[in-house]
């Protein structure tokens, strides 16, 4: 989130697109209910009308995988109408920008493109330079090559008959979601999205991201209380397993994975420090290098020096260009070239697509370790639906892991507040935290390379395993300490002195000289230089009566709790919302927020543009970075009803992941399989069910695998509610009950009739014992976006038929 | 004394989350049913001897054609006068002075079953074999004797359960009504007067599903 | 004795406290103010902040903890806290069964010989030695120095790591660093998925 959960209530408009907030983050309703009670409109658009349907203002279906064109749509109204916010587009944006002349859209491709290797060589995306490197800009936005005029050009095409014709949406429907939500283009009106996994699991995830950004940049609504972009995350800590890279693609703090042809630190340090040509950026990525070595510091504290780039030689390399994302692992182990995976907390048998692939590839492993609160499919694979153990070949631990309420540590929530929480009671029986169990394997693997070397012994020998408290327990709020950040040795920074061993109070005083280390530089701060946890904080003083509650744990970066929070203020730092005021230039300083960047407002002589993160420090209408082109553009899922997409010739992503293995069958427009599927969760289930299935309550209020079906697509079937159903992809079939519903209804888009259904993943075949439920991912293909590699789980075909 | 306590239910901003069921569950111990999935999200299907609180999910069309889901947290009513207080042997249901609560003890036996049941005009108390009980909400009468709000109405994230002095409460009901009337022509109260557990809806009664009103 | 008083006592119904008949005299009511509430052990007990384990909202709980026992008696919302002020929906209401109360948690070592057909128990120890023999074993055999075009890479393929995003981020820095001391790229977890 841009924001936080609490600012959800200073909305006038709020947008709940690839997101059932009510139903999987129920708490989230209750500042949308504050909201709406102060007048805000409440919108939902979604496949289906769920909980979070029935309590918003109106519902808007649309066949799941047509976002971007819903969107687009909504970008042409608010060009036409003008009803964007000027001042705010033409200062803090890129929509002044000239493109190269290169740049070229044609029926569904961008300039670049490599049929080949599915690829786009992005070079003439870039932007026009004038001679001091800076980028040429027409404040006009009239020059065709600006960022502007391309917008306007490339969504013209995306007209309302179009539009309904992809999505399904009524026209009456587009129109009501489009007013109410560019209403908001005003500086004293704000508009929020919220969405969640129903945006991210499809081959266009972070297009669909992408658009939602446009969109708010052109109303103002980025860096505003009451706006943003909120991804509602799904999992209590993935914002933190995120911001800790638990990832093949960062490093904590994400800082981008060192590849093969960064050898030593100092090709690395040039890739990660970012230079900019632009007057008025403050270009925050410049520092990067400062923060690469300090968290090198932090993983290598004792024993390697600068020569061996304080630890860089032994972190390991990708190959440039490499997807070592989960899909590439399992079709790695499918393969056979993966023989150990370590496990926590995840269940793979069931979570990942296709999960037929991911079952068969587990059986080609010769060690698992799985660490849980509770046994599920993936742990207990090797006894799984039709196989003889007897031939079984991998060896298998399952360690019990200690449960939340059972151990220290801090979980940092979707709007970044990083939470300390303490343990209530000792584990049941043998159980061990994770934190703990991971530390032991280090530590013993520590010693079999002291005493007997082997392959680079000193990537483990020197490696920070010192996280236990004096009784040889892992202890959270040491490695805490590490990850914010220390001093390595006496220091002197601006005439104050900082004592070895003292925490880091702050990003802005890390170095790139092995005299600080830090474990991730974005919670840096989350200490005090006395050691002070202010993720332990817990005092409700908001001194803007904004609900910012600074004294409440503590949010990343630097307890800001609304990220760009300089685009809430004009150039002069004047909040363009007085009923708001967020930040406010006030007698030459800042007050309100935690301002996003130290420098003056961006009229003042050492001013700065609001988006720090970015080189240019402008907000992105146009993005020349991602794989799959710098304006979001309508393809077709990888299977959908249609042959051909309505909007061009290139009828999927031109750069999606693909995979073409043995198992990965795609039908697309198959007569077979008719009918849009789209998984998702539900509230009384999380997930797989891993740990929901196993709690008495919960599976009592939810029993059992359900499929939703409309009237219509039922009575075509012969089929009655609560009848036992088969449903069937070309991967795989599993079983449910129908659940036949006015809730979802037949699209008539692309000149036919498409039928939708809907089935939650949260069931599995380990428990319930007696059922016959398991997995909806047997039926999801492997297959995902170009940029992120997420699945695409939420757009595919089916056929389904009634049980004998 | 401010006239007892009241719970004040406006299903037009319940979201169906079910905290408040599993909240219930979670005060007072009581096991899980066993339930199967039968085409509807609503589980267990009713009260039962092991469940106090259940929402009730109902879904249809409305005028325009457009779906509606209505979410009922189902519960008793504690009536201001009860009936089944009456239709036990004397003092075997408590009628608490101070908050209103109507309460069962274990003297409310499976012999009172029917007309303890038979008695409530919503049909709220059920019997528990295993423990040979009739059972129903207790109004969290524990809690509130420790200055602590029912475990269902704290659990509720979008104030659609709502607990304070009867009086309060009927005031608030009647300004949420007139609110409500302006987007509901149809939104009213259930029988305030009568209960202390006070629904306000805002579509017919007989669109919430299996409620008794 | 008045009513309020013997409700008190008697609608402890959670805490097992036997729910008393009526007609009782005030020798029974002594006899049963051994026998608590609910509300009364909960109020006795050590009460502790966390922080919910599923969707990041990031709601706040009190857990209760019976002194005597250790034990974990009921887990609430968290009045104070900004974001849920006490509330919970159906998943964080029933938290109490992530806890020792549940008997399907996992409470010892499981391990799973190539080609048997169940789990046995072991101890920590045996676990760890074998864990870190067998990692040690395909680090050794399998680590690659350098790529297919000469480069330094310094990893080890044939390895990988799931998760956790359900875990807290200490864990979850623990575990990068043991990821990437190993030498592992297959590194992902729920973020994708």
């Amino acid at each position: 989130m841009t924001n936080h959960w609490i600012d959800i209530q200073h909305s006038d408009c709020i947008l709940i697109q690839g997101s059932n907030a009510a139903e999987n983050h129920p708490i989230s309703f209750k500042w949308v209910m504050k909201a709406k009670d102060k007048g805000a409109t409440v919108i939902h658009v979604d496949p289906r009308f769920t909980r979070t349907s029935a309590r918003s203002t109106f519902h808007a279906p649309l066949r799941s995988g047509t976002d971007i064109a819903f969107l687009a749509g909504m970008i042409k109204y608010i060009l036409d109408n003008e009803l964007y916010f000027k001042e705010y587009v033409v200062n803090y944006t890129n929509a002044s920008c000239l493109v190269s002349e290169k740049f070229d859209f044609k029926d569904g491709l961008f300039s670049g493109y490599d049929a080949e290797k599915r690829a786009y060589d992005k070079s003439s995306w870039a932007y026009q330079t004038n001679e001091d490197g800076s980028i040429k800009k027409d404040p006009t936005l009239k020059d065709p090559y600006c960022v502007f005029q391309l917008l306007k050009k490339h969504y013209d095409r995306y007209n309302i008959d179009v539009v309904s014709s992809i999505t399904g949406t009524t026209k009456g429907d587009l129109i009501k979601v489009y007013r109410a939500f560019a209403a908001t283009g005003r500086p004293d009106k704000a508009g929020t999205i919220m969405y969640a996994l129903g945006q991210c699991h499809h081959s266009v995830a972070v297009q669909n991201i992408r658009i939602m950004a446009i969109v708010q940049l052109l109303l103002g609504n980025m860096g505003i209380c009451g706006g943003g972009i909120n991804a509602l995350r799904g999992e209590p800590n993935v914002q933190g397993s995120t911001d800790h890279a638990l990832l093949y693609h960062y490093l904590p703090g994400y800082l981008p994975a060192p590849t093969a042809s960064q050898a030593t630190l100092d090709d690395y340090m040039k890739k990660v420090v970012y230079v900019t040509h632009e007057k008025k950026s403050t270009n925050w990525k410049s520092n990067q290098g400062k923060y690469a070595v300090s968290l090198l510091r932090s993983f290598y504290p004792e024993g390697v020096g600068r020569e061996a780039g304080y630890g860089y030689d032994y972190i390991p390399k990708i190959d440039d260009g490499q997807d070592a994302s989960v899909m590439q692992m399992i079709d790695s182990m499918y393969n056979g070239n993966i023989k150990i995976l370590t496990c926590i907390g995840q269940n793979p048998c069931c979570s990942l697509p296709n999960t037929n692939k991911v079952r068969k590839a587990m059986q080609n492993l010769d060690f698992m370790v799985h660490i849980n609160i509770f046994d599920n499919e993936s742990a207990s694979f090797w006894k799984g639906p039709g196989i003889d153990t007897s031939k079984q070949k991998t060896e298998c631990f399952l360690l019990p892991a200690a449960a939340s309420v059972e151990k220290e540590g801090s979980q940092a929530n979707s709007g970044r507040w990083m939470q300390w929480k303490y343990a209530a009671a000792e584990a049941p029986g043998d159980a061990l935290s994770s934190g703990e169990i991971i530390w032991r394997i280090m530590t013993k693997l520590k010693e079999l390379y002291a005493k007997e070397g082997g392959a680079l012994p000193e990537a483990i020998k020197f490696a920070n395993t010192d996280f236990a408290d004096k009784h040889n327990h892992f202890d959270a709020e040491k490695v805490a300490k590490y990850i914010n950040g220390m001093f390595m040795q006496d220091t002197v920074i601006n005439g104050v002195k900082y004592k070895k061993g003292d925490c880091v109070p702050g990003f802005a005083l890390l170095q790139d000289d092995g005299s600080t280390c830090c474990g991730n530089w974005i919670c840096s701060g989350s200490f005090t230089q006395d050691g002070e946890n202010l993720m332990k904080r817990r005092s409700k003083n908001d001194p803007t009566g904004l609900g910012l509650y600074p004294e409440w744990s503590y949010a990343w970066p630097m307890n800001r709790r609304v990220i760009y929070n300089r685009a809430s203020v004009d150039p002069d730092g004047k909040p363009y919302n007085p009923q708001r005021r967020l930040l406010e230039w006030k007698d030459g300083k800042w007050v309100g927020d935690v301002v996003d960047g130290g420098a003056a407002p961006l009229s003042h002589e050492n001013g700065a543009l609001p988006f720090i993160m970015n080189a240019h420090g402008l907000g992105c209408l146009y993005g020349p970075g991602l794989a799959d082109g710098p304006l979001p553009e309508h393809y077709e899922p990888l299977e959908s009803p249609f042959e051909k997409n309505i909007m061009s010739k290139q009828r999927i992503n031109p750069a999606m992941t693909l995979y073409k293995g043995k198992m990965d069958k795609v039908a697309n427009a198959s007569r077979e399989f008719p009918i849009v599927m789209t998984t998702y969760s539900c509230t009384e289930h999380w997930c797989t069910g891993g740990f929901t299935r196993w709690q008495p309550w919960l599976l009592e209020a939810q029993p059992g695998a359900y499929v939703e079906m409309s009237e219509e697509l039922a009575k075509e079937k012969g089929i009655k509610n609560g009848e036992r159903v088969r449903i069937k992809s070309a991967r795989g079939s599993v079983e449910a009950v129908a659940m036949v519903t006015v809730r979802l209804r037949p699209f008539e888009c692309g000149g036919k009739t498409v039928h939708q259904v809907g089935m939650t993943y949260n069931y599995g075949w380990r428990f319930p014992e007696n059922g016959k439920d398991d997995s909806a991912n047997l039926l999801s293909p492997t297959a995902g976006d170009a940029n992120s590699q997420t699945p695409e789980y939420k757009a595919f075909m089916v056929n389904i038929e009634k049980l004998a | 004394m401010s006239n007892g306590k009241s719970i004040l239910i406006d299903v037009s901003r319940c979201t169906g989350c079910r905290g408040c069921q599993v909240a219930c569950k979670q005060w007072n111990n009581l096991p899980a049913t066993e339930t199967v999935q039968s085409g509807s999200y609503q589980n267990p299907p009713d009260m039962n001897g092991d469940t106090y609180k259940v929402v009730r999910f109902a879904e249809g069309r409305d005028e325009q054609g457009k779906p509606y889901w209505h979410f009922f947290s189902d519960m008793c009513r504690h009536c201001v006068d009860a009936p089944c207080y009456y239709s036990a042997e004397e003092g075997t249901v408590i009628h608490d002075e101070e908050t209103g609560a109507v309460v069962f003890t274990d003297k409310v036996t499976l012999d009172y079953l029917d007309s303890v049941q038979g008695a409530c005009p919503y049909s709220i108390p059920k019997g528990n074999e295993r423990t040979g009980k009739v059972v129903k909400c207790t109004m969290c009468i524990d809690r509130q004797k420790e200055g602590k709000m029912p475990a269902c109405v704290l659990s509720c994230p979008t104030g659609a359960m709502q607990y304070g002095d009867r009086d309060e409460i009927l005031a608030l009901a009647e300004k949420r009504v007139q609110e409500l009337q302006k987007d509901y022509p149809k939104a009213h109260a259930l029988n305030p007067e009568e209960v202390r557990v006070i629904y306000i809806l805002t579509d017919d009664d007989e669109k919430y599903g299996n409620i008794t009103y | 004795m008045k009513r309020r008083d013997f409700l008190k006592l008697s609608c402890g119904v959670a805490a097992g406290a036997a729910l008393s008949g009526l007609g009782i005299d005030l020798l029974a009511v002594e006899v049963h103010a051994a026998e608590l509430t609910k509300a009364e052990l909960v109020k006795k007990a050590l009460q502790t902040t966390t922080v919910c384990c599923y969707c990041a909202v990031g709601c706040g709980l009190i857990c209760s903890t019976d002194k005597k026992s250790g034990q974990i008696i009921n887990i609430e919302g968290d009045p104070e806290h900004p974001i849920n002020e006490g509330s919970l929906c159906a998943k964080g209401a029933g938290i109490y069964q992530t806890s020792a109360a549940n008997d399907k948690r996992l409470t010892k070592v499981l391990y799973r010989a190539p080609y048997t057909d169940s789990w046995v128990e072991k101890d920590w120890d045996f676990a760890i030695d074998r864990i870190a023999r067998k990692i040690k074993e395909e680090r050794d055999k399998s680590f690659v120095y350098k790529n297919a075009k000469g480069q330094t890479v310094n990893r080890l393929e044939s390895m990988a790591h799931l998760g956790s995003s359900n875990i807290d981020s200490e864990e979850c820095w623990a575990t990068a660093v043991y990821a990437r001391s190993l030498g592992l790229v297959y590194i992902d977890h729920q973020a994708r998925v």
